[in-house]
């Protein structure tokens, strides 16, 4: 007993500089943050009464959830499809597939924007294609609007879909289903019945994941939305380097904190986030 | 500081030390100066400026580092001593801002908008420019500001695709407001300067009664050509969009234009009827580490130097901002530079005192028409 508590002292010895790192470079700025938000231009809450208020910081709030909830849902639609598929491919298949999940991590955001744009605007690979096989007779417009941004935010967000999702689908016991199909239940009704009810807590988890980074992104909605499809964090950004409202920018900022903090406390009493964030 | 030195310039220098110390006031240091035989003008050397090493210019980087340093580090240093160092990371108001407020101020001069000048100046991140250092003269009287002094001028202009017009050449701002005998994609900056002017010109406002911008009227133009509109951030993507064929006319940065016409061979062209013609401004930061005194020594040699301006516009497509520099531009070259008279007659002045005062309502609520 007497042992067990001291090795568990060692541990947070252990645990102890990295919790300090965090403390000095993460908490004192975010205590800031929060700071100026009430001492900017002049003390109270006049920023959050303006952002509560202003009509056009109501309409930025509104398409970046809006922007969040396009992208969430296919993405977890897709990512469902696909961590389907690798438990139940061979060995040897699941590797590539998981080649290809892990691969897209590595390329950055900002070089995925651009290969889009040169992929879907007016006289990118897609369009030219469509317009050649006649299936279209005016090009599609996709880049510069809230669809490009929702197909590269999708794009940029689907391993993070897979992979929770796959972990959940792991360790769901096949055996189930093949119990179901035994007691005479269709495919479809085994599958819907049994193994996506299984698979509920890995669908949630990653619709949370998914949501919660898409309300940050910066650079692809700046790139590919073409000036018209303006989300939170690009506006943060133009409050504090061109304008200089560093009181109303902060205010922003802790508001999507705290919305994420909230949207992950509400999910806990759902699912464990531990398993979310690979802590398991 | 030099190796050797000579007594003379030793005696300057501890002149200019008391003077610094304030024991003893300008004038009479300039007459100390003048006893030594050394004219007024020596006050700008080396030693004038005390132990000044190194000077710190920010600009916004890419041909612009080289350029810089070419046209106006390399005879800064030859007549100061002074080492000048081109910071290519782009002066953002908010990076000026954390800056000063940290304390830990390293830039010396922006290359800034007027824009970002006004609203850094009149929140207390710059100095002043010290008209008692910079010759004021040197430069176009409209473009003399509390906050900063033109260091070249630039023009918002008309820019189209020869080809996607099929022909047809725009002739002004109400031509990029007619989407059915000039169809096709418009661009337009994300950022309002340069843009309601543009609108209120489209809506047939004669160039003397576009200031003070009415900024009802002109927000209700860019409503109206929102949906057959897409809108730029950088001046690299104001080319981008020009050439992946996206749009047939755009509100661009000239050098941005010109670039384009070179490379496309005039597939793309502009015009400079109805350009707004604004300038770039140098401007000081405020306790900068060269002191504010280098810093504007620095500006003064750069607004007069007039080969530096024109090797300047060489590269960077940049309007002298020294109506000299204007005079030296080759004849061939002419049609592309904003300052030449024949072009900046035909536009219209950009009237930064406006903007100082409306910028940030400006900025929010043409944001909200374009983006919902």
């Amino acid at each position: 007993m007497n042992l067990v508590f001291r090795q568990r002292r060692a541990y947070w010895l252990l645990v102890l500089p990295a919790f300090a790192l965090m403390l000095l470079f993460y908490i004192v700025p975010l205590v800031e943050l929060l700071w100026v938000s009430v001492s900017e231009p002049r003390p109270g809450l006049g920023n959050y009464e303006l952002v509560l208020l202003s009509g056009p910081i109501r309409r930025i709030i509104w398409t970046t959830v809006r922007v969040c909830i396009e992208t969430t849902i296919p993405t977890v639609v897709l990512g469902y499809v696909v961590a389907y598929a690798m438990v139940h491919v061979e060995r040897g298949q699941f590797t590539w597939m998981m080649l290809c999940v892990m691969l897209s991590f590595w390329v950055s955001v900002l070089v995925r924007a651009f290969s889009w744009l040169v992929m879907l605007n007016t006289r990118g690979v897609v369009n030219t294609l469509l317009l050649a096989t006649g299936l279209m007779e005016h090009p599609l417009p996709m880049a510069y609007n809230e669809v490009g941004v929702a197909i590269s935010i999708i794009h940029f967000m689907l391993p993070f879909a897979v992979l929770p999702m796959y972990a959940n689908m792991v360790g769901i016991d096949k055996r189930y289903v093949s119990a179901a199909r035994g007691l005479g239940a269709s495919r479809a009704q085994a599958f819907w019945q049994v193994f996506f009810q299984l698979s509920i807590p890995g669908v949630v988890g990653a619709s949370v994941l998914v949501f919660v980074f898409s309300l940050g992104f910066f650079v692809t909605p700046a790139i590919m939305g073409g000036g018209k499809v303006v989300m939170l964090a690009e506006y943060i950004s133009v409050q504090i380097q061109d304008l200089l409202q560093w009181g109303l920018a902060a205010t922003l900022a802790t508001l999507l904190l705290v919305s994420v903090f909230f949207i992950l406390a509400a999910m806990s009493r759902f699912i464990d986030l531990r398993t979310l964030f690979g802590a398991r | 500081m030099k190796n050797s030195q000579s007594f003379s310039e030793d005696v300057v220098e501890l002149a200019i030390e008391q003077y610094h110390e304030n024991r003893i006031s300008r004038r009479t240091l300039i007459k100390a100066l003048g006893a030594l035989g050394l004219a007024p003008g020596f006050f700008a050397s080396g030693a004038a400026l005390g132990r000044v090493k190194e000077l710190v210019v920010v600009n916004w980087g890419g041909p612009a580092v080289k350029a810089y340093q070419d046209a106006f580090g390399v005879s800064f240093e030859k007549k100061t001593g002074i080492k000048v160092v081109i910071d290519g990371t782009g002066p953002g108001a908010g990076k000026v801002r954390a800056m000063v407020d940290a304390g830990n101020v390293t830039w010396d001069v922006l290359d800034a908008g007027v824009g970002t000048a006004t609203l850094l100046g009149n929140t207390g991140y710059l100095e002043a420019i010290d008209y008692g250092i910079v010759d004021k003269s040197k430069v176009r009287p409209e473009f003399v500001y509390k906050w900063g002094i033109s260091d070249y001028l630039f023009s918002f202009v008309l820019t189209y695709d020869v080809k996607g017009l099929g022909g047809d050449k725009p002739t002004g701002w109400k031509d990029f407001w007619n989407v059915k005998d000039f169809p096709g994609k418009r661009l337009l900056r994300k950022n309002p300067i340069g843009q309601l002017e543009c609108a209120l010109l489209g809506d047939g406002v004669p160039h003397d009664e576009v200031y003070p911008i009415d900024l009802d009227r002109a927000l209700e133009k860019i409503r109206e050509i929102k949906e057959h509109a897409v809108f730029w951030g950088s001046g690299s993507q104001s080319q981008q969009f020009f050439l992946q064929g996206e749009v047939v006319m755009g509100n661009l940065w000239h050098n941005r234009s010109n670039l384009l016409r070179r490379d496309t061979n005039g597939g793309v062209n502009w015009i400079w009827d109805d350009g707004i013609v604004a300038s770039g401004v140098w401007a000081v930061v405020k306790n900068n580490p060269a002191g504010k005194d280098a810093a504007m020594h620095f500006i003064n040699h750069a607004i007069g130097d007039v080969e530096g301006q024109v090797a300047l516009f060489k590269v960077m497509s940049s309007g002298p901002a020294n109506p000299e520099g204007t005079n030296r531009i080759p004849a061939d070259l002419r049609a592309y530079d904003p300052s030449q008279p024949e072009n900046y007659n035909r536009q219209l002045k950009f009237d930064a005192e406006w903007w100082g005062k409306h910028e940030i309502e400006a900025f929010e609520r043409y944001r909200d028409v374009i983006s919902s």
